[in-house]
């Protein structure tokens, strides 16, 4: 038997794939330092309450902010290109002047959350979130006023 | 494998397939609910009050977040039957990857389904709000989950690699689904698991949900059983090729 050793040929190129994954790798975490980031950057002016602005530390009246409460029902106008309402959250009112139709299914009686700075005595908001609630109700052309739903008086128009 | 001649033909003269009558039948239950979540979503579902027809994405939406999230507790499930098990069998290695594999797609779906009902709803596709950014940490934790399976190892260091991952990535889950509870968030609480336990949602709206959860979790099912099937015939080729290999260097030497 032959048991001289084999003659060493060139050494085994690794597979290219494997050099792919580890880029895909890095990369992911990559985008997982970049997502973490802008959510702890995020939350540093997240949701302060209207009740809260000049009460609750970060909800400082001077800074940038994002306010939610509610749209008060018979607030909202159209005045000259700008949506104005009044948001209340706890008993407290804001003003809010938004350049432009905030879209999604904005309305009175709806929580919005308003991002912007205040101005004077008028939060003057840049960018407008609609909130929607976990409850889901069937819509109904032939619901009469004064179910469960409009005992608040809210209307439903669109702003 | 000692039988293989080496340079013969290894290909089988009838292609085996992965299905078995257990998996037809899975794959037919999924056709079937998904045909009527499709019928009963786009016709026999009311439009939301507030909502309008948009609300229809979330027959789509919550069973897709729903299976990934099914799916990422079935790897890390598999992933621990791995490391605890006295035979350390691979087996479980391929239900974990497959698993991910499948929870990773229907995630990026719930990702996606999610910001076009934003947009209508919210008025933006996106915010960087408690639940949204913890979902997109958690489809990139299971991108990368999939990456380590994918460096170079031995089948072994592979899924020791892999399982070890797999169960501190399942930990973002209950941070992903309490998100709107620990912080204030634009999206909105469960309709379904609410904190109050009660179920603030339209009967028929209910019923195509429930449908679609099922359907969804159906055709999850049929994936991971095709997709591990296929991994161990993959495993099972490559150790017939180092055995047709080694063959081949008895012969020479």
């Amino acid at each position: 038997m032959d048991l001289s050793p084999r003659p060493v040929g060139p050494a085994p190129r690794r597979r290219a794939g494997n050099r792919w994954w580890l880029l895909v790798l890095v990369a992911t975490v990559a985008v997982a330092g970049f997502v973490v980031t802008r959510f702890l950057t995020s939350a540093i002016d997240y949701y302060c309450n209207v009740d809260e602005i000049g009460v609750r530390e970060g909800c400082e009246a001077g800074r940038r902010l994002r306010v939610q409460g509610t749209v008060e029902q018979g607030s909202l106008a159209a005045v000259a290109g700008s949506t104005r309402f009044a948001m209340s959250f706890n008993g407290r009112t804001l003003d809010v002047s938004y350049l432009g139709d905030p879209g999604g299914i904005f309305q009175e009686c709806i929580p919005v959350v308003a991002h912007g700075r205040l101005v004077g005595d008028v939060f003057e908001a840049d960018r407008i979130e609609v909130k929607h609630s976990n409850e889901y109700v069937a819509e109904n052309p032939d619901r009469v006023s004064g179910d469960g739903a409009d005992v608040d008086g809210c209307s439903q128009q669109q702003g | 494998m000692a039988d293989v001649v080496p340079g013969a033909d290894l290909t089988p003269t009838r292609p085996r397939g992965v299905a078995t009558r257990a998996t037809r039948a899975i794959g037919a239950l999924a056709a079937v609910l998904f045909a009527w979540v499709l019928v009963g979503g786009l016709w026999f579902t009311p439009a939301e009050k507030q909502q309008g027809e948009s609300v229809r994405i979330m027959y789509v939406h919550v069973p897709s977040a729903w299976v990934a999230y099914l799916a990422f507790v079935v790897t890390a499930v598999a992933s621990a039957c791995y490391l605890l098990g006295r035979r350390r069998s691979l087996g479980f290695d391929r239900v974990a990857g497959a698993s991910a594999e499948v929870g990773v797609l229907f995630m990026a779906l719930a990702l996606v389904t999610g910001s076009l009902w934003g947009h209508p709803t919210w008025g933006t596709f996106w915010v960087w709000d408690p639940r949204l950014t913890t979902t997109a940490f958690l489809f990139v934790t299971y991108v990368g989950y999939l990456a380590v399976r994918g460096t170079g190892a031995t089948p072994e260091q592979r899924a020791r690699r892999s399982a070890v991952l797999a169960l501190l990535a399942v930990l973002e889950i209950p941070l992903v689904h309490f998100s709107v509870v620990l912080w204030r968030s634009l999206h909105q609480q469960a309709s379904v698991l609410s904190p109050d336990g009660d179920v603030k949602m339209d009967g028929s709206m209910l019923t195509t949900l429930f449908v679609g959860v099922v359907a969804f979790t159906s055709l999850f099912a049929w994936l991971v059983v095709h997709r591990q099937r296929v991994q161990a015939m993959g495993d099972a080729l490559a150790i017939r090729e180092l055995d047709d290999a080694i063959a081949v260097r008895g012969v020479a030497g």
